[in-house]
């Protein structure tokens, strides 16, 4: 096989990485602070996609009609926080994932309403190509990756180095102590949920473009950002950059070496790691049941 | 002697209830209810004595349906033998697949089972496509050869073997609650620390149940695959995949009867509003929060206590729920 096809595998493979990081991100900071699975973040991506797919449509703006996806996602995501979150947040892990998973069906149900089923083609905000160690590679791709990298660095520097993210990393500590020194943990809560949803809004808004927007494609990538999440550690934020660029590689690199092989290997990677160590790359043992 | 005859009496009332069904309600929404409530069983017994919340039970379903239809497309023509075979093909996979995921916490075990699921889709539909057709899936209705007594191949005769079957699965998870085997389950959901320490393997519990529930599952699967006499890559598809655990909180988790009225409501729901809004989904999400926000005790749940008080009976409520 000759490398120009690997290096252009390993770009999609970054750039996909990049879009699970975006939704796992989300998915492991609610986790991390509120001991939630949170499944209805799938539903802000949906939401971010088919949001920016109908203001680029109507307007023909891009980027900005991303901007809109995320922040549409971020106010569904606020409507389901205080509606729903708010009165489960004490209950059992597998209680919240029960009822989030309630609402991405509900959620699908109701994009298919209103968007019906046929998949839509969304336009691509940079056409233009580049040349990297003489392979030609999609500009939107490494935008793409960028974006995710800058993700991570905010998010980085929020938690360790503004008081807000102080109290956010006390709080996955132990919440009451910090609730004790008079934070009020349910803002918090409020704006990691929210925050989380954005990411997911934009992960999806991102993820428009390389694939059609249809109603399904939340269903589709759950399994995707749970190995990615699961493989990282529950409540990592490392963990999850880390196993969602190694998905992100296994199921690019996978289809170079066997096409049908590429939807399977994820999983058998997961299996081995699980095996090897049960909580996650860098989950902590401290959660352990 | 009136004491098995009670016993009894607890799942043939309601069956016969059932039965008697047969000749008011239409076959095929009867066929359907009953396979499916062999199915929730299984997720009900996950769900409510060990605590496994599993979101890939669809992958145990497909299991058992291609079990059947391998044996059916390709070797044998007699569709007990076949139901057999996705029996022992459901008891296998979940056996293997039981060694891994047993030993995971609960909240990773159900989303590793809903990948599963997908893997289990895209295996049967494009890694086996040579041997299972694909997307475009095995059909073996014309190659079953009919059955004594009870005809597999004819609805008629289908019907009855389903009820049968759907009262043997309830004789079983019923009787398995009197044992020390259930008693362990249960145990092992409330307090793990506690079932080591009085010397139980805890494992062991827990793989047992795992693999009884997952072929249970299986035996629903197959059973599909007889009844329609077809088995697509579509039965392992991640979208039906909470369906067994929307219907078992819909039931009420943990209670006998919970399955049966939670897939006599929801087969009926979907019959219903498909037909007059067609997305029905939409419903089964909105159902499925609210349940959960009413305090999670289902519609068998919320009857069970007020059915007591009103005819009083003399146990009283097994308390399952914490």
């Amino acid at each position: 096989m000759d490398a120009h096809l690997w290096i252009s595998g390993v770009v999609y493979g970054l750039s996909m990485g990049s879009i699970f990081f975006l939704l796992a991100a989300g998915l492991s900071l609610c986790f991390g602070l509120m001991r939630i699975i949170s499944l209805d973040q799938l539903l802000y991506y949906s939401l971010g996609a088919y949001v920016a797919y109908q203001v680029n449509v109507s307007t023909g703006l891009t980027w900005p009609a991303m901007l809109c996806g995320a922040l549409a996602a971020g106010a569904l995501s606020w409507v389901v926080e205080r509606w729903v979150f708010d009165r489960i947040y004490a209950r059992e892990i597998t209680f919240t994932m029960i009822t989030s998973f309630g609402i991405l069906v509900a959620g699908v149900g109701a994009i298919k309403y209103v968007w019906g089923l046929v998949p839509r083609p969304m336009g691509i905000p940079v056409e233009a190509q580049v040349a990297l160690l003489g392979v030609n590679v999609p500009v939107y791709r490494i935008i793409v990756i960028g974006i995710a990298g800058a993700v991570y660095g905010a998010i980085q520097w929020l938690l360790n180095r503004t008081i807000v993210g102080t109290a956010i990393r006390a709080a996955v500590e132990d919440v009451d102590q910090v609730e004790g020194l008079g934070v009020d943990v349910y803002r918090l809560f409020t704006g990691t949920f929210v925050g989380a949803g954005v990411l997911s809004g934009l992960a999806g808004a991102l993820h428009g473009p390389l694939v059609m927007v249809d109603p399904q494609m939340g269903l589709e990538v759950v399994p995707f950002v749970f190995m990615v999440v699961i493989i990282g550690g529950l409540g990592s934020l490392k963990g999850t950059l880390v196993s969602a660029f190694l998905v992100g590689q296994v199921v690019s690199l996978g289809s170079l070496v066997y096409a049908p092989l590429a939807q399977m290997a994820p999983f058998a990677a997961m299996l081995l790691i699980l095996l090897w160590k049960p909580t996650g790359l860098y989950g902590s043992a401290l959660l352990r049941r | 002697m009136s004491r098995r005859l009670r016993w009894w009496a607890g799942i043939l009332i309601p069956f016969g209830v059932l039965a008697v069904a047969r000749w008011v309600l239409p076959l095929p929404f009867l066929v359907e209810v009953l396979i499916f409530s062999v199915y929730t069983m299984a997720c009900n017994f996950l769900l409510g004595r060990v605590g496994f919340i599993s979101f890939g039970q669809p992958a145990y379903l497909a299991a058992g349906a291609y079990g059947t239809a391998f044996y059916l497309y390709y070797f044998g023509r007699d569709p007990l033998l076949g139901i057999l075979a996705g029996l022992a093909s459901g008891l296998l996979f979940s056996a293997v697949v039981g060694l891994v995921f047993v030993r995971l916490r609960s909240d990773y075990f159900a989303l590793v089972n809903l990948a599963l699921a997908v893997i289990v889709y895209h295996l049967m539909q494009k890694v086996l496509a040579p041997i299972t057709k694909g997307d475009n899936g095995l059909w073996f209705l014309d190659r079953m050869t009919s059955t004594p007594v009870l005809d597999l191949t004819r609805p008629d005769g289908f019907v009855w073997f389903a009820w049968l079957v759907a009262v043997a699965v309830w004789a079983l998870y019923k009787a398995l609650d009197d044992t020390v085997f259930g008693a362990c389950c249960l145990a092992t959901k409330t307090n793990e620390d506690k079932v080591k320490f009085l010397g139980y393997h805890d494992f062991k519990i827990r793989w047992t149940a795992f693999v009884l529930a997952n072929t249970t599952a299986a035996l629903a699967g197959s059973l599909y695959g007889v009844y329609f006499g077809f088995v697509s890559p579509e039965m392992a598809s991640a979208a039906r995949a909470a369906d067994p655990v929307v219907v078992t909180i819909l039931g009420g988790t943990g209670t006998l009867y919970g399955p049966l009225v939670g897939a006599l409501a929801y087969v009926g729901m979907k019959d219903l509003v498909s037909g007059v809004v067609g997305n029905w989904e939409f419903f089964v999400g909105l159902l499925l929060v609210v349940i959960m926000l009413a305090g999670e005790r289902g519609i068998w749940g919320t009857l069970e206590p007020w059915l007591r008080r009103r005819w009083a009976w003399r146990r009283p409520a097994p308390a399952l729920q914490e």
